[in-house]
C-alpha cells in the first residue's frame, strides 16, 4: 500500500483548487484570545465575546459565533462565516466590516453562512452542499 | 501537605476579598489549619474586612523581601482555632513581589496549613501574576453582570494558559427576583458562556455589608442567607456533595407558603 500518495481517489478540479490550508481548532476561544490562520479555519468549540478570529479563508465554528470574525482577511470577497448560531459583535469579510442590527431580530437557532452577495454581507441560513458562490 | 487555593475574577468589586474571608473563616469554622493571604499590594483589604488592620506588624513584601521571618508576619485572627491572615503592604505596589517569590511563599505555606487561600488583585498585570504563581486550584468569582462575566471568560482563558485547569465558578450579588424576571442574567446563561464548574451562587445580602463594616465575616451569621450559601460553599470544597439554595426569597408570604407545601 503506497502511504506517500495523499491526492483523493476521487474529486473534482475545484476540490483541490488554491491548496489553501485548514486549521482545526478544538476548544472554546475565551475573551481576549486572538486567533491569526493563513488559510481556512475551523473552530469546534464556542467563539466567545471578546475573542477574535482573523483567517484569509472561510471561517466555519461548530458552536456558537459570539465574538469578532475576519474572514478572507487579504481580501477574498469569496470568503465565508459559517456558525450553528452566528450571534458576532462584529463581523467582517475582506474589506466589509458589519456588525448585528440594532432593532432585536430575535438570532435564528439554525446554522448560518454570512457572505457577500451582490457587493453586500448578507446571511442566510445554510443548506447542506449549496455554499459554492 | 495542603492546598493552594487562588480566589480570582477579573473584574473588579464582585466579591473577592468577601468570597477569601468566608471561606477562610468557614474552613476554620470546620476545624481546618487556614492562611488567608493578601495579594492586592497597595490596596490592602482583606485586613479590614477581617478586622485584623491594627494587628499587622509585618507584611508579605517583608517576609519575600527576606525582613522577617514567614510566622512573624503571619496574624493569628483570635476569634477562631486555625485561622492565620498574611496581610499586603499598603504602601508599595504590586511590583514589589514576583511570582517566584510567590511560589516560595506558596511552598513555605503548604507545608504548615491545609488550605492556602490566596485573595487576587483585579486585573490581569503582575498582581494577577503574582497571585495565581503558586496556586493548585483557582475559584472565579463573577456577578451576574454582562461585563463581569466577560472579564471573568478572559481570566479564564488565562488560567488555563497558566495551566491552572478546571477552575470552580461563584456567581456572586444574586437577585433572584430580578432572575425570575428576565432582568438579570441567569446561572444557565453564565455557564453558558464560561464553562466550568459551578461551585456556588451567593444571594445579594446587605448582612454583607454589615458584616464587613465590622470586621466579621458574613459565614458566621445563621440567619443569613448569603452566610448559608458561603458555609454550603466551604463544604463543597471539602469535598461534600451539597444541594444549591432553593431561588425562592426568604419573605414572610414565601415561608408561608413552604409550611403550607407549595413549592
Amino acid at each position: 500500500m503506497d502511504t506517500g500518495r495523499k491526492v483523493p481517489v476521487s474529486f473534482l478540479q475545484e476540490d483541490v483548487e488554491g491548496e489553501e490550508n485548514t486549521i482545526l481548532i478544538r476548544r472554546t476561544l475565551r475573551s481576549g484570545q486572538k486567533f491569526y490562520y493563513d488559510g481556512n479555519v475551523i473552530v469546534m468549540g464556542d467563539v466567545n465575546p471578546g475573542a477574535e478570529v482573523v483567517a484569509t479563508g472561510h471561517v466555519i465554528v461548530m458552536g456558537q459565533m459570539r465574538g469578532m470574525v475576519h474572514a478572507g482577511a487579504e481580501g477574498d470577497e469569496s470568503a465565508m462565516v459559517m456558525a450553528f448560531r452566528l450571534l458576532p459583535t462584529q463581523l467582517r469579510i475582506a474589506n466589509h466590516i458589519t456588525r448585528p442590527p440594532d432593532d432585536e431580530i430575535p438570532p435564528g437557532t439554525f446554522p448560518e453562512v454570512a457572505k457577500i452577495k451582490n457587493g453586500v454581507v448578507t446571511i442566510e441560513s445554510y443548506q447542506t452542499g449549496r455554499t459554492a458562490v | 501537605m495542603g492546598e493552594v487555593i487562588v480566589v480570582t475574577s477579573g473584574k473588579g468589586g464582585v466579591g473577592k476579598t468577601t468570597t477569601t474571608a468566608n471561606l477562610g473563616t468557614g474552613l476554620a469554622q470546620l476545624g481546618m489549619k487556614v492562611a488567608l493571604v493578601d495579594a492586592d499590594i497597595g490596596l490592602r483589604n482583606l485586613d479590614v474586612v477581617l478586622g485584623l488592620e491594627n494587628r499587622i506588624v509585618y507584611d508579605i513584601t517583608d517576609v519575600t523581601g527576606g525582613h522577617c521571618r514567614l510566622r512573624q508576619a503571619l496574624i493569628k485572627d483570635k476569634r477562631y482555632e486555625g485561622l492565620f491572615l498574611l496581610p499586603a503592604a499598603q504602601t508599595k505596589d504590586k511590583t514589589s513581589v514576583n511570582p517566584d517569590q510567590m511560589k516560595e511563599l506558596c511552598a513555605d505555606l503548604r507545608q504548615e496549613f491545609d488550605y492556602v487561600i490566596i485573595d487576587c488583585p483585579a486585573g490581569i498585570e503582575q498582581g494577577f501574576k503574582n497571585a495565581i504563581a503558586g496556586a493548585d486550584r483557582a475559584v472565579v468569582v463573577t456577578t451576574p453582570e454582562v461585563s463581569a462575566v466577560r472579564d471573568a471568560d478572559r481570566i479564564v482563558g488565562l488560567l488555563e494558559a497558566a495551566e491552572l485547569r478546571d477552575p470552580k465558578l461563584i456567581v456572586n450579588r444574586v437577585r433572584y427576583k430580578m432572575v425570575k424576571a428576565g432582568d438579570m442574567m441567569s446561572i444557565e446563561d453564565i455557564i453558558d458562556i464560561l464553562a466550568i464548574d459551578l461551585l456556588g451562587v451567593v444571594p445579594e445580602d446587605e448582612m454583607v455589608v454589615i458584616t464587613t463594616n465590622r470586621g466579621e465575616a458574613v459565614v458566621c451569621d445563621d440567619h443569613s442567607r448569603s452566610g448559608q450559601a458561603y458555609r454550603n460553599i466551604v463544604r463543597r470544597i471539602t469535598g461534600q456533595q451539597v444541594p444549591l439554595l432553593s431561588m425562592e426569597e426568604d419573605g414572610l408570604m414565601s415561608r408561608i407558603r413552604r409550611m403550607i407545601g407549595f413549592k
